[in-house]
């Protein structure tokens, strides 16, 4: 489908700045996971007119369905490519739409890597890794698992088989659509509901173990936690991200690209719900301004 | 400036260099693209001091299997022509600067 602005993330910044954008009448799609946002499963205290304790989650829905009235379109998706060409952006949702859009914002957040489980710091580079697309050719013949829910562990764990003589992908909660993880099955990816608990090893990933009781031995672990993060979504479209993932903007949410804005964590420090949707805002009026500039 | 360096090249480098620093990359991989200006600034900063180098683990498996490199980007630390340690992932210039003034 064609629209005049695109917004990465469903969260904070990317919901406010597709009521923004709406607002000045363009029409605007989000795509993303309210699951995805850091507001998720929190609470919020200190943010203005809300008085007491709200639920996360509650902020989260009210502001998609805030988005839903303004007239946007919201895809309950990751993206999982980005382009550009002829000043417009393509964006490959994971049901393998494709939306075409004149401006572009980035309101990903920053996206979690780490699973936080025993081995996973002492043996990163010995077997643990977090990019399948990097580490893939070093594990021709291996037995491999793939960590995540979400599209960025289903497209990993399909890569991974035209390497690897056997791919395991531990999804406990499943949160992507079904054609990528057909597409996974289909590949010969083993699909498991149990989940690592630890990673056993010496100088090299040996087993892992899992909260089912299961001990399954493999030469490497996959963490692919989300969908496609903020960096490499950034780097698909030639914008060079900071070292700590995050998006330089100008003081109109502009990144280094014409055309593609930036809004919320992913734009940098502080990572607060009041600074995101301001952040979100003023990027859905700049790109809002800069698709009418254009027509 | 950085040298390219190949399976055939690899060993003439690390031992006419007291330190050597090599970048092991490869063209698909995100995190080694946003590694390479690091990289680059590292041998101006460090000319005359630090051999730097680059090898492409694609093209270059030898390497990669000798030290058992299987994440990337790594980079390999030689001292006197011994491997010192390995660097994996990403990682800020000063990190890097920090840990070769310790060795």
């Amino acid at each position: 489908m064609n629209t005049d602005v695109i917004i990465l993330g469903a969260g904070p910044a990317g919901a406010q700045a597709a009521i923004y954008a709406a607002r000045k009448k363009v029409d605007a799609v989000v795509t993303g996971k309210v699951t995805g946002s850091a507001l998720h499963g929190t609470h919020i205290e200190n943010y203005y007119g809300v008085s007491g304790v709200v639920q996360g989650d509650d902020l989260l829905n009210n502001g998609v369905t805030q988005a839903k009235s303004f007239g946007c379109t919201v895809f309950d998706q990751n993206v999982v490519s980005l382009s550009s060409q002829s000043g417009l952006f393509k964006a490959v949702l994971e049901s393998g739409e494709e939306i075409i859009s004149k401006a572009l914002i980035l309101a990903t957040g920053i996206s979690r890597k780490k699973l936080g489980i025993p081995g996973e710091s002492a043996l990163f580079g010995k077997g643990v890794s977090y990019c399948a697309v990097c580490d893939c050719n070093f594990y021709k013949g291996a037995v491999v698992m793939v960590v995540g829910n979400e599209s960025e562990a289903a497209t990993s764990a399909e890569v991974l088989t035209k390497y690897a003589s056997k791919v395991y992908w531990s999804a406990d909660s499943l949160d992507v659509d079904g054609s990528l993880v057909d597409n996974a099955k289909s590949a010969g990816v083993e699909l498991l509901s149990s989940r690592p608990l630890v990673i056993n090893g010496t100088d090299r990933v040996e087993s892992i173990g899992m909260d089912d009781g299961s001990t399954i031995a493999v030469d490497g672990i996959f963490i692919e936690l989300g969908g496609r993060s903020s960096a490499d979504l950034a780097m698909d479209l030639g914008i060079m991200p900071e070292l700590d993932d995050t998006i330089k903007i100008g003081a109109d949410g502009s990144t280094e690209m014409e055309g593609v804005f930036a809004c919320g964590d992913v734009a940098g420090k502080p990572w607060q719900v009041a600074k995101a949707v301001g952040q979100g805002a003023i990027a859905g009026l700049s790109a809002a301004e800069y698709v009418r500039r254009k027509q | 400036m950085v040298t390219e360096l190949t399976d055939a090249t690899f060993d003439k480098f690390t031992e006419q260099n007291k330190i050597a620093v090599i970048d092991c990359w490869a063209p698909w991989c995100g995190p080694c693209r946003r590694m390479g200006p690091i990289v680059d600034e590292l041998a101006t900063e460090l000319e005359g001091k630090v051999g730097v180098a680059k090898l492409n683990v694609d093209d270059n498996r030898a390497i990669s299997m000798r030290f058992a490199i299987n994440a990337i980007p790594a980079l390999l630390v030689f001292k006197d022509n011994v491997h010192v340690d390995t660097l994996v992932g990403l990682r800020p210039k000063e990190d890097v600067l920090s840990f070769l003034n310790s060795i």
